[in-house]
């Protein structure tokens, strides 16, 4: 009987996705690999989180250093806030990382990403104010390649981007058009892109050493072919800070406001703009300085791609639909 | 600089559950000759929980870390090897769907940790990374690998709990045969179900039709048994091995960080 057993058992144990796969189970759709990467994304935050320095002293220090420059009212929270970590280093830094890791398991786990997405937004939130100062756009610090308007909000973007819901899932050209709708997701990529734009000319970043130096400070402590890759970008930039924030600034602009222009164009743009954010991720922001140990995230460079990425442009519902039909009455 | 040693001994607790699963599925399934189905994944399971557990906990440290270099160095071929033989019927695919792939990455990883710790320690064996108080900051010659082996890690994470969450699985056929044993306390015993050649679509079908009765095999699975075999199910079924999956690749992410 129990060798029965286990023949039955033996077919059920055929693990996984191979042998289940040619059943029932479907590949994911655009919105939900993209829903997959932002989970990829906190998963990585939350190891990230979970490292020896997070746990020390040092990790306060790092939250009380977003305080500097803002405005008393937004920093006032934020040195309460890097105090109370400072007493508590071990067991509120256990906390963040176990509610990063349960954001990406959430995001994974189909039944609860409405939960989830909703949860990151306010942990996003909550971070961007108390772990990243407002992403410094209020002291004159911010820079699109130093990670403005600060990498955390960018993930509570694209949970709003990517909420699984269809209502314009009609007439959306991009998968970031399926919730909000093509108008209002433009309308977030152009504030987006333009604060970018915007940031890259502020006078802190257009002087002649500012690009340079920003970059050249990303070398230590990295390894040596990254620390090259940076100290070479800083030696190209040295003394052209004016001239390369203006070209930045351009190209910023015009992934601002590339999304409005027709498909080819649009395609283009989008092709751009994760041009633009890798170069920003390797040499502004030498891939968050995870190599070097002691970073919280992968900076903006990676959720950037990742954004982009969900505004390529497709054909809508209604136009496949349309075109299928033609083809049909064709043949 | 240390981690909190009692995360490390969570984790290490885990591992070894990890490691008990696997040598129960082991048990359970006893594989005949022709046909030994996943007893592979089951054996590099119990060795990267025991590996793991190791590493995480000075104390329970079982091998030296050159023994364990050749064992996940043969892992890691055969799996190479398992790989290489699906690619030739799915192409590129295997890369995101293949059935092996995540135990070949599993495996790579836990030969690249190995291999790196013992650069680190300049050939000494050392015995663990944990100590009495946490587990020592290593330093790794090639951090990129291990940043490329994170991100590898846990994309297999999430898409494992997306499948295992998905339409057909979460619910339904996926998790049926476990679920309907534990369930319905009856046990899995089929006379059909055994002759149906395990991993073909057929003996799906008999496996999920356990839950509902749909298929005729799976009422034959239904019709009698024990708690034991329910249990057997259970520990057999999908869920179980994904989830062991899952624990490791979470585990393993969280030691690459450590060590960069």
């Amino acid at each position: 009987m129990s060798d029965i057993a286990v023949a039955g058992g033996q077919a059920a144990r055929r693990d996984s996705a191979s042998a289940a796969t040619a059943d029932s189970w479907r590949p994911p759709d655009t919105r939900r690999v993209l829903q997959l990467s932002l989970a990829v994304i906190w998963l990585l935050d939350a190891v990230l989180q979970y490292q020896s320095f997070m746990f020390t002293k040092g990790f306060a220090q790092m939250l009380a250093g977003t305080a500097s420059g803002n405005p008393g009212v937004i920093a006032s929270p934020i040195n309460w806030d890097a105090n109370l970590v400072q007493h508590h280093a071990v067991l509120l830094n256990t906390i963040f990382a176990t509610i990063q890791l349960l954001l990406a398991l959430g995001i994974a786990w189909r039944p609860t990403v409405r939960v989830a997405l909703a949860a990151s937004i306010a942990w996003a939130l909550a971070v961007w104010w108390f772990g990243e100062g407002l992403g410094e756009v209020l002291n004159s610090a911010a820079s699109p390649v130093n990670g403005a308007p600060g990498a955390v909000i960018i993930y509570a973007l694209l949970a709003v981007l990517l909420w699984p819901s269809d209502r314009h899932a009609a007439t959306a050209r991009f998968a970031a058009a399926r919730a909000v709708g093509a108008p209002v997701a433009r309308a977030l990529w152009l504030v987006l892109w333009g604060s970018l734009a915007y940031f890259a000319l502020m006078p802190g970043n257009r002087a002649p050493q500012a690009l340079s130096s920003m970059i050249a400070g990303m070398a230590s402590g990295e390894p040596g072919w990254l620390a090259g890759l940076d100290n070479h970008a800083a030696s190209l930039l040295a003394h052209r800070g004016l001239a390369a924030s203006v070209v930045l600034a351009a190209a910023l602009a015009l992934i601002a406001v590339g999304v409005y222009l027709p498909r080819p164009a649009a395609r283009a743009t989008v092709v751009l703009a994760i041009v633009v954010a890798a170069v920003i991720w390797v040499f502004g922001e030498a891939f968050g300085g995870i190599l070097a140990g002691g970073a919280t995230d992968p900076n903006s460079g990676l959720l950037l791609i990742l954004l982009a990425v969900t505004y390529w442009p497709t054909r809508t519902a209604a136009a496949a639909a349309q075109r299928a039909g033609a083809e049909e009455a064709t043949a | 600089m240390m981690t909190p040693s009692w995360i490390l001994d969570i984790l290490a607790a885990v591992m070894l559950l990890v490691a008990a699963i696997s040598a129960g599925r082991l048990v359970a399934a006893r594989p005949r000759a022709g046909s030994a189905g996943d007893a592979d994944i089951d054996i590099a399971h119990l060795l990267m929980g025991i590996a793991m557990a190791g590493m995480l906990v000075a104390s329970l440290t079982t091998l030296p870390n050159g023994w364990w270099d050749a064992i996940f160095a043969v892992l890691t071929a055969w799996f190479g090897w398992r790989v290489y033989r699906e690619s030739r019927g799915q192409g590129a695919r295997v890369l995101a769907d293949g059935h092996h792939m995540p135990h070949l990455v599993h495996s790579a990883a836990m030969l690249y940790m190995f291999v790196a710790l013992n650069a680190a320690a300049g050939g000494g064996g050392m015995g663990g990374m944990g100590g009495s108080s946490g587990m020592a900051m290593q330093t790794l010659s090639a951090p990129v690998v291990a940043f490329i082996f994170i991100l590898w890690l846990a994309a297999y994470v999430v898409l494992d709990l997306d499948r295992l969450s998905g339409p057909g699985h979460g619910r339904g056929s996926y998790f049926a045969p476990a679920l309907a044993g534990a369930t319905a306390g009856t046990g899995s015993v089929s006379l059909a179900a055994s002759a149906v050649p395990a991993g073909t679509s057929a003996g799906v079908a008999a496996g999920q039709g356990a839950a509902d009765g749909s298929h005729p095999a799976g009422r034959g699975l239904l019709a009698t048994g024990s708690r034991s075999a329910s249990a057997r199910a259970l520990l057999l079924s999908p869920r179980a091995a994904a989830g062991c999956r899952i624990a490791m690749g979470v585990t393993m992410a969280f030691m690459l960080v450590i060590m960069i």
